[in-house]
């Protein structure tokens, strides 16, 4: 198992022991906003309300930032370019060759503070409730069926595909193989991907022949375990208020102006 | 006109099928299982066992003159669908069977699909992890459960849709000798009608009246365990050999 799949230990914290539908309908709802921002300065206090989720979530702070890290390297990549190539009306810097503008950085910035927030609120949900519990949640508020069934599959199977490529690549080192730039190494490891691929396929065979043993015909079944209590209604309404004083806050200059 | 009789769970007559590229899996393979009987497979690699328990569960769809398993025709999809009420399979490897994200999820999966109501699917969860001895590892994920553990998921998954046919494909699979010998003992447990693959012949002798022996597909032999199994021309004939136990006593 990697570092990669290990979940956080059972929270219970104040969001922890919220109904995750509540819970998720209500963070989608932010997220959501926080997604459609288009002011650096509700971004920023955006981010703030999550990374205020993510401290009352409890979150394990070397756990929050591996991931956070891990995600920062995806986003960087488009967020880096944005002062060097974005113009604008705005000042700008010239030095040499290269060109620093406002606009850029304000843009890079707020690109960074909205995927900031919605990493930050991915792993709040995640941290706060076992994966199934949440995507049962997303079954209870009308997901489509199959979208949950593949999710709660790919969970169950990623580990199993995850052992796989383990094995597979301690047979190629006690073989003497070692990654290297070149074309035996690149060929090797086509080998290995496709290996997987047919192992995955052949596997998704049988998985089905199991559930079609048990009397799968197609429809996901789950049982209710949610129950709604008095609380998760009032953090339900909290959240999305600020998610709507947000948006009002972000939209209105520009519907007066 | 072939008489379906009632005392058996398992009747097939001249049972072929062949996968969709053209490689024959089981060549006209007739026999009888009584209800309550416990009938070992035996046969090398390749020689159809898989298959024929897929025939069995209705996963594959072979050619027969007769084939019924548990009063249910597979070969009729409105029967088939009803078919898992009446024969559990446990799968080779564990991983393919244990499909949900918690072992409960993976117990109820079933008796979630007949659509029972909810006390119901937790009593039967209850029960059936109480027969493989798993009660309390409810919200264990699989990821995280030893490979006796898992082969005991997979068993209760079974159980939980009360079938009146057990079968069990290479279940000492993967096993360490403690697992293997839990799994015995819970086999004795069991009751019902069982049908046990296996390359494993002690445990065959072990939880096995009867043997069927099958090679490349057809059935070479149909008879009590300790006489099948102790023939050593047979098994040597078809690539298997005469378990330890029964070396003193050999036959040929």
């Amino acid at each position: 198992m990697t570092l990669a799949f290990t979940v956080p230990p059972p929270n219970s914290s104040f969001l922890g022991r919220l109904d995750p539908r509540w819970k998720l309908a209500a963070l989608v709802c932010f997220a959501a906003v926080a997604a459609t921002l288009h002011t650096l300065r509700v971004a920023a206090v955006a981010l703030a309300a999550a990374l205020l989720l993510a401290l009352l979530a409890r979150l394990p702070p070397r756990w929050f930032l591996q991931r956070l890290g891990t995600a920062a390297l995806f986003f960087l990549l488009f967020v880096l370019p944005l002062p060097w190539l974005l113009d604008g009306n705005g000042p700008s810097w010239t030095w040499g060759p290269l060109h620093l503008s406002r606009r850029g950085i304000e843009s890079a910035l707020l690109l960074t503070a909205k995927a900031i927030t919605l990493v930050t609120l991915f792993l709040t949900a995640q941290a706060t409730a076992p994966l199934e519990a949440t995507l049962k949640a997303a079954h209870a508020l009308r997901i489509p069926a199959l979208l949950v069934q593949l999710g709660l599959l790919s969970y169950r199977y990623v580990f199993v595909f995850a052992e796989e490529l383990r094995r597979l690549r301690i047979a190629l080192r006690v073989r003497g193989y070692r990654n290297r730039a070149r074309w035996h190494s690149y060929r090797t490891a086509g080998h290995l991907a496709g290996t997987l691929l047919v192992r995955g396929c052949e596997r998704a065979e049988r998985v089905a022949q199991a559930m079609r043993c048990r009397g799968f015909d197609g429809q996901f079944r789950a049982l209710n375990t949610f129950a709604t209590h008095p609380v998760d209604v009032v953090a339900f309404v909290l959240i999305t208020a600020s998610a709507a004083a947000l948006a009002v806050w972000d939209w209105l200059p520009r519907l007066l102006g | 006109m072939i008489a379906v009789s009632a005392d058996l769970a398992i009747q097939v007559r001249d049972l072929t099928f062949a996968y969709p590229d053209g490689a024959s899996a089981l060549v006209g393979v007739s026999f009888d299982v009584l209800a309550g009987e416990s009938v070992g497979l035996v046969g090398p690699n390749g020689a159809g066992k898989t298959s024929l328990f897929l025939c069995l569960a209705g996963v594959l769809k072979p050619r027969a003159t007769l084939f019924q398993v548990g009063g249910l025709d597979p070969r009729d999809p409105a029967q088939r669908r009803r078919l898992p009420t009446q024969v559990g399979i446990v799968f080779q490897n564990s991983d393919d069977q244990i499909f949900s994200a918690t072992v409960f999820d993976d117990v109820a999966f079933g008796p979630l699909n007949l659509e029972l109501p909810a006390d119901e699917v937790r009593k039967r969860v209850a029960e059936a992890l109480e027969r493989v001895g798993l009660t309390g590892m409810e919200e264990r994920v699989p990821f995280h459960l030893s490979g006796g553990e898992k082969r005991r998921v997979a068993l209760a998954g079974v159980l939980a849709m009360r079938p009146s046919i057990l079968l069990l494909d290479e279940p000492s699979m993967y096993l360490d000798p403690r697992g293997r010998r839990e799994l015995i003992q819970l086999l004795h447990t069991l009751g019902g009608t069982r049908m046990i693959a296996s390359h494993d012949l002690e445990l065959i002798l072990q939880t096995c009246d009867r043997v069927l022996l099958l090679d490349r597909g057809q059935l070479m032999a149909d008879g009590p365990a300790r006489t099948v199994l102790a023939d050593a021309t047979l098994m040597e004939a078809h690539g298997l050999e005469v378990p330890y136990s029964l070396r003193g006593n050999s036959i040929a």
